[in-house]
């Protein structure tokens, strides 16, 4: 019930009232249950050349924990058949030669907008994170240091920076392992805060795919797994994005 | 209690900001209020600013208007947190006082009330740190203003959400409403049972919120259980005909012996 009436919230436009009558969902992929493969998403999601810059990589600002375990699962990129995730400025370079189906793509994007996991750019001070995805095991991990400007009670990172961090690690899992797009719920059970400048590990798993929907859950604990900052589960739609049309 | 908590936050002096109907001026040139020292100018950025849209203007404006009549007052927030007033913090004998600069203010919980505090006691950024909702600069994350009915025990956070808070293009990163959502519903925890922490924060997101939009979430306190708040929220678009997220959340009262939360 919430697909339809999200998507038909989506036909109408953002601001206009739900309709009574569920509306027919955007064309499907007859052949599965959904697009393309998860092998083929992660080799457009992941340029070999590119121009762009990538953010998920080591700088001045990584402790040595960070580099330690990033280090580690570069040696699993090659042996255990880990990626490691690009990460740029913004959705939109991610997703080049894709657009929003009909209806809800935005028709100018400024060109200063950001994702708002990398809206900090200042080394350091905001959000140090990369993500390693499985894409046969539907795993995910994503080390994350927080920086000073992501605080909330002293010395310690805001809880909607990890909420945030959650949400953006779920996002790329839910995209590669089965085309989702959009947070349907999150729920986030805090334990611990986690302190500036340390390193938080995420978790993340698919335990699902039903319905068009992705269901994904995630642990976030200290290096050495004696601490868990915080667990969450959250559920993401399916929605297919459509070829640019050539003009 | 809950008489001499208003008591407390009505009395002239404490205030931090403007009240009254009239539209502010823009914050630069707002006069200080004299109890600050002038060495360090603190920003209250609950104000209009010229990043702000014809939209967040009036929405503001209305509550304002709705400050007149003192059912509803607007809170105060601050870029800089400070590690320092916390070390300072003195668990005095009979009372219990917390300094939290983080829940976007200075505010102290003492014997069980809630003061805005007016003096910043030698206050500079010691750290780099900022409150992460206002660490970005002017009209590219999030602008917003929060206002508290005491009575009725509910905070409203008008939110207009910048270009570095994108996620699909065109969108309102998940992660920046949740942000907001922890936000407000932590005021309105804060408000009532002094120093807590978010222990579950639960979302369910019904539409995608345009990226520069404005929102409103509204929060309110559902109930009280020992050191248990259930607040509860809701965002919506500012002519409440567009329901964006609900939220459900718990908060913890922090135990004032233990050191450490």
């Amino acid at each position: 019930m919430i697909r339809r009436s999200f998507l038909g919230a989506v036909r109408l436009g953002q601001h206009r009232v739900l309709p009574g009558i569920p509306q027919v969902l955007p064309r499907l992929s007859p052949t599965s249950a959904f697009g393309s493969s998860t092998d083929s998403l992660v080799s457009r999601f992941c340029p070999e050349k590119t121009d762009l810059k990538d953010y998920a990589l080591p700088n001045a600002s990584w402790c040595p924990d960070m580099l330690n375990l990033y280090q580690e699962f570069l040696e699993k990129t090659k042996t255990d058949g880990w990626v490691k995730l690009p990460s740029f400025k913004s959705n939109r370079d991610h997703i080049q030669g894709l657009k929003l189906p009909f209806g809800l793509a935005v028709a100018s994007d400024k060109s200063d907008w950001r994702i708002f996991t990398r809206c900090i750019q200042e080394e350091g001070q905001g959000y140090e994170y990369v993500i390693f995805f499985h894409p046969s095991k539907k795993k995910s991990i994503c080390l994350f240091q927080p920086g000073p400007y992501l605080e909330g009670p002293p010395g310690f990172a805001h809880g909607g920076s990890l909420a945030a961090l959650m949400d953006e690690t779920f996002s790329k899992t839910a995209y590669l392992a089965g085309e989702g797009l959009f947070t349907v719920s999150l729920n986030i059970r805090f334990k611990n805060l986690i302190p500036v400048g340390s390193v938080a590990v995420l978790n993340i798993d698919v335990e699902k795919i039903e319905d068009q929907k992705l269901y994904m859950s995630c642990i976030a604990q200290s290096r050495d797994q004696q601490t868990v900052y915080a667990k969450s589960s959250g559920v993401f739609l399916q929605l297919q994005l459509e070829e640019e049309s050539s003009q | 209690m809950l008489r001499s908590c208003v008591y407390r936050l009505w009395t002239p002096g404490v205030l931090c900001g403007p009240l009254g109907g009239a539209s502010p001026p823009a914050r630069n040139s707002w006069p200080l209020p004299r109890s600050y020292s002038s060495e360090v100018a603190h920003v209250d950025h609950s104000l209009p600013n010229p990043s702000w849209s014809k939209d967040m203007r009036l929405i503001f404006d209305q509550f304002m208007k709705k400050s007149e009549d003192r059912s509803w007052k607007r809170l105060p927030s601050y870029k800089f947190t400070s590690s320092k007033r916390l070390e300072e913090a003195e668990f005095r004998k009979g009372e219990t006082t917390f300094y939290l600069p983080f829940l976007s203010g200075h505010y102290r919980w003492r014997s069980g009330r809630a003061e805005f505090d007016a003096k910043p006691v030698k206050e500079e950024p010691l750290s780099q740190a900022r409150l992460f909702p206002r660490s970005l600069e002017e009209g590219l994350g999030f602008e917003y203003a929060m206002f508290h009915n005491l009575v009725e025990n509910r905070t409203v956070c008008i939110l207009q959400g910048g270009p570095y808070l994108q996620g699909i293009p065109g969108f309102l990163h998940g992660g920046a409403i949740a942000t907001m959502i922890d936000s407000t519903v932590g005021m309105c925890a804060f408000i009532t049972g002094g120093a807590v922490m978010t222990a579950n924060l639960n979302i369910s997101f019904r539409r995608p919120i345009p990226l520069c939009s404005v929102v409103v979430i509204n929060s309110q306190l559902d109930k009280i259980e020992g050191r248990k708040l259930f607040v509860s929220c809701n965002v919506q678009s500012v002519d409440e005909k567009t329901l964006y997220s609900e939220a459900t959340s718990l908060f913890v009262k922090l135990d004032p012996k233990k050191s450490s939360p």
